[in-house]
């Protein structure tokens, strides 16, 4: 049977690491929650191209770097922008709501 | 959840060797510290340089033309930390400064770029390393390696083929369908550079290229393939970045030649650390990688020991 997504608060804003990005586990999904400078955004949180975990990787606001290869992705789009990455980072739709970070899933 | 993928620096921050906040702190970027090093590196090429220019015509300027050419091999370094893009803070003069380092040690960046991503995954392990150095077997193999001379002779033999459209069965791994193009288009402008300029020094009679370019780095390049080797060789060939990799303490001035990467465990466990932070990395790692106190001979000591069969040879645990 399918399940149906629904929100599901994934963490506190307090609790997130201020202009970084910081990792979360929801059941077995492991999830990259950026703050970033045009607002907070939710992918999934490893790398398309090696599989490497993107919360351990450089940050700047805008775009994540992976930590194995730097491959670079957009954190609010998940465009891939540079080699060695090719496919999008898969974005999870997010809202903030009484000081806690809901996601879709 | 996903266990297979365990990168070197999630291994690290579970062990605790590290903390999120520490790694973190140690990944900003900045242009200041790569501006500083580089303006110095061209005033050393600058002083290296003129050496030859003052000897010429002396027997000085053998020593002179060596001295260049230890100083031309290191642009490897530079491009290795471009192709990590952790020297500038600004990503495409990353690629730009990269690029131009490849082009004077014939080392094509974006193919460098794909290659050493699957050293970084599959770091020395038999089969997948594209950049492996096996433990020699003997002496001759040892010293033929450090001789530079098949890795001058490869490295020509790959941009020609490059430059025909073709990859060697071995890249077939690193360098998917749709990113061949660009290796292609990089190995024909390179190529093309490299002709050009032979074409007009035989025209014009300029010998500036020869005695200032490629003939010292043609001295050079066995140190760097002699440093190359204290990275990994002589290390096990296991999947296990705290024994595959070793880091070597070594003077000042190497240090500012090679951009750091005598930290090269610390490397591994963090590529995303820019060279100015890796002496901090180092401190933080301290006891949780493999260090060689005695810099780049004494790796070369260990080498050698292995290979004369004084020592256990390190590729006797993954033959087992």
């Amino acid at each position: 049977m399918a399940r149906v997504k629904a929100w599901h608060v994934v963490a506190k804003v307090d609790d997130l690491e201020k202009g970084d990005v910081t990792p979360v586990v929801v059941g077995q999904r492991e999830l990259a929650i950026y703050d970033g400078v045009d607002g907070i955004s939710i992918s999934y949180g490893r790398c398309t191209h090696g599989a490497a975990n993107l919360c351990d990787g450089y940050f700047d606001g805008r775009r994540i770097e992976c930590p194995l290869h730097q491959g670079l992705f957009d954190a609010l789009t998940g465009k891939a922008l540079a080699a060695p990455a090719r496919v999008a980072l898969r974005m999870i739709d997010c809202k903030v709501e009484d000081g806690q970070v809901l996601a879709w899933i | 959840m996903t266990d297979a993928v365990r990168t070197p620096i999630t291994q690290a921050l579970q062990d605790g060797a590290i903390s999120r906040r520490e790694l973190k702190a140690l990944m900003q970027r900045s242009n200041l510290p790569a501006f500083r090093h580089l303006a110095i590196w061209i005033i050393l090429l600058v002083v290296t340089g003129t050496g030859i220019a003052l000897t010429m015509g002396t027997i000085w300027v053998v020593p002179a033309m060596f001295i260049h050419g230890v100083v031309l091999v290191h642009h490897f370094s530079l491009q290795h930390e471009c192709c990590h893009y952790t020297v500038f803070r600004t990503r495409w003069l990353n690629d730009a400064v990269g690029w131009i380092c490849g082009l004077i040690i014939n080392v094509p960046h974006q193919h460098f770029r794909y290659e050493h991503c699957d050293h970084h995954t599959y770091t020395q392990l038999n089969g997948q390393d594209p950049e492996l150095i096996p433990l020699p077997k003997t002496v001759w193999s040892y010293l033929k390696y450090i001789s530079a001379i098949p890795y001058v002779f490869g490295q020509m033999r790959a941009l020609i083929l490059h430059a025909s459209g073709r990859i060697d069965e071995s890249e077939v791994h690193f360098l998917p369908k749709d990113v061949q193009p660009i290796v292609f288009l990089e190995a024909r402008l390179m190529l093309g550079f490299y002709v050009a300029l032979l074409i007009a020094c035989i025209a014009t009679g300029w010998t500036g290229p020869l005695w200032f370019w490629l003939v010292p780095y043609l001295m050079g390049e066995p140190v760097m393939r002699a440093i190359r080797m204290t990275e990994h060789v002589g290390r096990p060939n296991v999947d296990d970045l705290r024994e595959n990799t070793r880091s070597n303490l070594v003077s000042k001035p190497f240090q500012f030649l090679c951009w750091n990467m005598n930290y090269h465990a610390e490397h591994h466990y963090a590529s995303s650390v820019p060279f100015h932070a890796l002496p901090r990395l180092h401190k933080k790692l301290d006891g949780y990688i493999f260090v060689e106190p005695r810099g780049y001979l004494g790796a070369h000591r260990d080498i050698v020991a292995q290979l004369l069969g004084k020592k256990p040879r390190s590729d006797a645990k993954q033959a087992l």
